[in-house]
């Protein structure tokens, strides 16, 4: 099986590889030297397990995502998707369409609605294919909870990394399609106004 | 001709003397922590009495006189205002008196450069851990030469929290330091973990810390909630280190003071082939020779000085709002 490491990122190690004669990405939580055994192997056991887990649930609520293929202990194997991170083509100085940035926000409300918070929702994690569709990936840090706090957490973490025109695409259709927008929206200006983001250069 | 530097946002007021980077002085005077907590004008207070010795102390050290200097430099923030203000009040009396050039500075950017001027880092990623502060910054050049901050706490900073369960746990001050001690043999109990992305918070683990002193060895609590915060932090800043490709890493602040801490984040730097560096703990406590420091790297860059009217104390000052003119 030819194996090939494509990203190494602060928690696991990404390879494109072959499964089950697919397609597929395996993302493997190596140790951390760091950390004492028990915690390390607490956090990689239970991010595998989320981010299994909630991949699936996004999925079959119609957000595009990976297809979940194999689930080990601390290796998820997904299908691989052909595409450019967001973030690679912001850097490049490419304009991201208002049309994406609708869709991006669409699907973050759809995950909210579904009682997902990405955790890590940058466009460092969302994926556009060749067609200029996006599929959002990196749910290692998700959560499913009814935490307000938590998805105003993916709104400001989504606004620190796009301008302000994307991002008023992307919250109008985020708002039209989260239930609870209203409160996530509300919690999040208390966030930016608690001290630490109003003064952020 | 050499910089002076006062320092006075919290209980420690320190003084420094530097001559083109050269540390000449480093002395200082701390208010006696108590389980109390403190009361800011009794602080101040405490400052007030001690500036004027402390200030002929630095000067019998670095061995020069008051001739000798050019400018002076005082920490306009962040830090507790009663206490901000007796740095100031002293900085430009001085300098009016004595006609130095005068620099307000800010405490964060000063416990960062001076861990960077003696790790001789050029641009390093820095993790500024502190009572009141927890952050992870580096210089970048967009829309100016500026400190960004990458990553920071989103309740306490993580010495504050070590502080208050050790009040909790009934330990004596120096609080971090006797956290460390207690956790010596303890083993693992689980506890929350909370990172996003390049932040973190600590507030859900104090809590849950200081509920399970009653039912588990103190011992045992003590040691999951340090490796449980010091874990979150290298997180945190591995993956801006990852982000951002810097080959050095270097911790400042009170908490860096920590072995454990500094144990880690070195495997973490390591496992990225970055160096790793931090100052000795007199600079990681608050001190007046990192103000120095800064007024010096103001002074030289051609930084126009302050009016002395126009010098004041911010008490909320973040080091993302200073621009970087050296
Ligand atoms: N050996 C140690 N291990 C861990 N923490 C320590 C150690 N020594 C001191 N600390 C912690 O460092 C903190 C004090 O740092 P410092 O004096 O820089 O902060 P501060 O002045 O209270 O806050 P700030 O710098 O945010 O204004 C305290 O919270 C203390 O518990
Ligand atoms: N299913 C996938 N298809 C294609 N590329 C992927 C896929 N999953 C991850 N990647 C690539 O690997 C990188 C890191 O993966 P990610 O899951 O975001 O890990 P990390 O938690 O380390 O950020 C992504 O930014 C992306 O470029
Ligand atoms: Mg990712
Ligand atoms: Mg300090």
């Amino acid at each position: 099986m030819a194996i090939r490491l494509i990203a190494k990122g602060a928690e696991a190690e990404v390879y494109r590889t072959r499964i089950f004669d697919i397609d597929a990405i395996l993302k493997d939580r190596k140790p951390k030297a760091y950390r004492i055994r028990e915690l390390d192997e607490n956090i990689r056991a239970a991010r595998t397990k989320s981010e299994a887990k909630t991949t699936y649930i996004a999925d079959s609520i119609g957000v595009r995502v990976p297809n979940v293929l194999l689930v080990k202990r601390y290796q998820l194997y997904t299908t691989y998707i052909e595409g450019t991170r967001m973030s690679s083509l912001m850097q490049q100085g490419k304009s991201i369409g208002n049309r994406l940035m609708s869709k991006v926000g669409k699907y973050l409300g759809m995950l909210h609605n579904a009682g997902i918070a990405h955790g890590d929702f940058t466009p460092a994690n969302i994926l556009i294919d060749a067609k200029g569709e996006p599929w959002v990936i990196d749910f290692g840090l998700s959560s499913i909870s009814d935490s307000i706090e938590e998805k105003a957490f993916d709104l400001l973490l989504m606004k620190r990394s796009i301008d302000c025109k994307s991002y008023a695409y992307f919250v109008e259709s985020y708002s039209s399609k989260a239930s609870a927008s209203k409160a996530i929206l509300a919690r999040l200006s208390e966030i930016e106004k608690r001290g630490r983001y109003n003064e952020r250069a | 001709m050499a910089v002076i530097g006062i320092e006075s946002s919290a209980h420690t007021l320190g003084i420094g003397i530097i001559e083109n980077g050269k540390i000449l002085a480093n002395v200082k005077r701390m208010y006696p922590i108590s389980d109390k907590g403190m009361i800011p004008m009794r602080v101040a207070d405490f400052h007030v009495k001690g500036v004027k010795k402390l200030l002929l102390e630095a000067f019998a050290t670095a061995g020069i006189g008051i001739d000798n200097i050019e400018a002076i430099g005082y920490t306009m923030g962040p830090g507790i205002g009663p206490c901000l203000s007796v740095g100031n009040i002293t900085a430009k009396t001085l300098a009016s008196k004595y006609r130095l050039k005068i620099y307000p500075v800010n405490h964060a950017v000063a416990h960062i450069e001076i861990a960077k001027h003696l790790n001789k880092f050029s641009d390093p990623l820095a993790l500024y851990v502190s009572g009141g502060n927890s952050q992870i910054l580096g210089i970048t050049d967009e829309p100016f030469k500026h400190y960004r901050v990458y990553g920071e706490t989103f309740d306490i900073g993580v010495g504050n929290m070590l502080d208050n369960f050790a009040r909790a746990a009934g330990l004596k001050p120096a609080w971090g330091s006797s956290v460390a001690k207690l956790a010596i043999g303890g083993r693992y109990v689980p506890m929350p973990y909370t990172v996003k992305g390049m932040d973190f918070a600590f507030t859900g683990l104090q809590t849950k810390a200081i509920g399970m002193l009653k039912g588990n060895s103190a011992s045992d609590v003590a040691f999951s909630l340090q490796e449980t915060a010091f874990s979150m932090l290298c997180e945190a800043t591995e993956r801006a280190l990852a982000l951002l490709g810097k080959r050095s890493l270097l911790v400042c602040g009170g908490v860096a003071q920590s072995q454990r801490l500094k144990e880690m984040l070195r495997s973490v730097a390591d496992s990225h082939g970055a160096k790793f560096g931090f100052a000795p703990d007199q600079y990681n406590a608050d001190n007046g020779a990192m103000i120095a420091l800064v007024a010096e790297k103001m002074f030289r860059s051609g930084k126009r000085s302050c009016s002395i009217e126009a010098c004041g104390v911010r008490q909320d000052y973040r080091a993302d709002a200073v621009e970087i003119t050296w």
